[in-house]
């Protein structure tokens, strides 16, 4: 897939539209004029959220009510949409084609994958955060997958509340053990479909790791089910039934959820060792690179298209050196955004990539591999 | 000091009181009743004065009535021996709507809900047990009890918990089927639909 183009009003600092390139996108600009605006404006449009905040309405501009960003998306050569998220009093609208659409609808046209400082938590932070790699992997092949993961968490919210009031409603064991089992049932079934999509995941993750990317360390990642070591996983179902039952006492006392699919852990090894207590920064960064790149061949050998891969403030995060690997991997496979304040990164792939300079929120093409170079944004968006 | 005159501002709180209705919808409807004639006024007091006066819970099914038993429990056309357990009232009107129910109903008020502080006491369900037993059914015995409660987590708990206090009994109890809306194309189905479809396929 390929985003052709963007506009955006009152996002941010944004104004104007931009005509992407089909490869390689270098958004170039000193801090503070808005290149990271542009990448957030494609994650919004591809997600319908934002990855540096959880209030929509902290991107419209001040003063302003309403923010849109509008985009062209081409499917094919021949299928082209027109995606749009609107942004007014903290609420998201969100359509195709000028039509309104539900987020399960609308989810899917424009797909991400995105490298950016939150998510170096997926290498160095909690386990949630690779929980979260997982299932956003999983969701870009099954969209119902969506309604799994909410229905698991609401009722795990539920048990927990049902455990935790529990010390307090003075309950006898048999009737707590009678409210928890509707609650416990729905976790079986949705536990299990969770962890066979993860593991599905994750099998498919490995058949596409470029182990060695960057030299000689070998990356590898290993799901691990928090039922491991409990019994045969091969029959989750009756497992996860049989440890509910057996540690319900321990929840009782703990006044919480232990079991299930919420403390499943992802590892990821670098030559073996767990990457998050014994990498250095640098394999870190080099890891997640490896696994953003796992998560985009999945997805094409699933879909047989590339997403959109976003790449923030690219020499913060790694060194001239894998930048060049990366940058010649992704050539000829994915469209590519990357943000940059580096001049001479802008000059090293001035013939190979379109080059667009951030001031003010405005975005101006400043290089093209076909030599389309132009004075002024307005002549940009006109091609 | 208040913003409007004391009865108005108190006319504004009660409004505010009701479910989904914030500051700035009650001054609205505070204000149109100020504009309303009179008369009018006096008919949606009286309505609302009638509904509290006249309408109860059945006895038998919970469900609201004017008259108790209600009319779904006195009538003498309808199938006895299957009981359809609802949500709430509304949902009961959605399955009468479709005229190929003609059994009884059984309104819980509610659905088992920790974080909503709804546990089964909450539940209208002290008098489903006894409507199973035939001297309490017109000598009929009951012979199904079909879950209708709401296709979420809540709704869910609340089956599993009714069928569980159901079956020892010996009754039949069955869940109403999840899946496509009937007369779209497939195509135009949400995935999450499709998925619940696809798993409860039935054999043909
Ligand atoms: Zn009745």
């Amino acid at each position: 897939m390929l985003l052709e183009s963007l506009e955006a009003h009152c996002f941010r600092n944004l104004s104007g539209r931009v005509s992407w390139g089909a490869g390689l996108n270098i958004i170039y600009g000193d801090n503070g004029q808005g290149k990271t605006n542009w990448l957030e404006a494609i994650y919004l449009l591809a997600t319908s959220k934002s990855f540096r905040t959880q209030k929509p309405q902290e991107a419209v501009r001040f003063d302003e009510e309403l923010a849109v960003v509008r985009g062209r998306v081409a499917r094919s050569e021949q299928v082209h949409r027109d995606l749009q998220v609107a942004i007014q009093n903290n609420i998201k609208t969100l359509s195709i084609n000028g039509k309104r659409e539900s987020v399960a609808r609308y989810l899917g046209q424009l797909h991400v994958v995105a490298f950016t400082a939150d998510e170096l938590e997926v290498v160095r932070g909690a386990p949630e955060a690779r929980r979260k790699f997982l299932d956003r992997g999983i969701v870009s092949m099954q969209h119902a997958y969506v309604q799994t993961l909410s229905d698991y968490q609401r009722v795990v919210r539920q048990k927990n509340r049902l455990l935790q009031d529990a010390a307090d409603a003075e309950l006898s064991a048999a009737e707590l053990a009678a409210r928890l089992a509707p609650w416990n049932e729905q976790l079986v079934a949705l536990s299990a479909a969770i962890h066979r999509a993860r593991a599905d995941y994750v099998e498919r993750v490995n058949a596409v790791l470029e182990r060695r990317l960057f030299g000689r360390e070998e990356v590898s990642v290993r799901y691990v089910s928090s039922l491991e070591g409990k019994g045969d996983l091969s029959d989750y179902e009756t497992l996860i039934a049989e440890r509910l039952q057996f540690r319900m006492q321990a929840e009782m006392s703990a006044g919480y959820s232990l079991i299930g699919p919420h403390r499943d852990e992802l590892e990821v090894l670098f030559d073996g060792r767990d990457i998050r207590s014994f990498g250095s920064s640098g394999q870190q960064r080099s890891a997640l690179i490896i696994l953003d790149l796992a998560a985009i061949a999945v997805y094409h050998s699933w879909h047989n298209e590339y997403p959109v891969f976003l790449l923030d403030d690219v020499d913060a995060e790694l060194d001239r050196k894998r930048i060049n690997q990366l940058l010649e991997y992704l050539e000829g496979r994915t469209q590519t955004f990357v943000t940059t304040s580096k001049e001479n990164l802008v000059e090293q792939y001035a013939a190979r990539a379109e080059i667009f300079e951030v001031r003010e929120g405005i975005a101006e093409l400043l290089a093209a591999p076909d030599g389309r170079i132009s004075t002024s944004s307005k002549d940009a968006s006109s091609i | 000091m208040l913003d409007y005159a004391e009865p108005v501002t108190k006319l504004i709180d009660e409004f505010k009181r009701l479910p989904g209705v914030g500051q700035k919808s009650a001054q609205r409807l505070a204000f149109h009743i100020l504009r309303m004639p009179e008369q009018d006024v006096a008919r949606f007091v009286a309505a609302m004065e009638e509904v509290k006066r006249k309408i109860v819970f059945c006895t038998v099914c919970n469900n609201l009535t004017d008259v108790d038993p209600c009319r779904y429990c006195s009538s003498t056309s309808r199938d006895r021996s299957i009981i359809c357990v609802v949500e709430e009232p509304y949902n009961l009107v959605a399955v009468e709507k479709t005229r190929g129910y003609h059994g009884l109903y059984h309104v819980l008020h509610g659905s088992l809900s920790p974080i909503r502080g709804m546990s089964p006491d909450d539940l209208r369900l002290q008098n489903l047990l006894p409507r199973l037993r035939p001297e309490n059914n017109d000598g009929i015995e009951v012979r199904e009890v079909i879950l209708a409660t709401n296709p979420n987590t809540e709704g869910e708990a609340t089956a599993s918990y009714i069928s569980r206090l159901l079956k020892p009994l010996g009754v039949r109890v069955t869940r109403i089927a999840m899946g496509m809306p009937v007369g779209s194309d497939l195509e135009y189905v949400d995935e999450v639909t499709m998925d619940k479809a696809m798993a409860n396929r039935h054999e043909m």
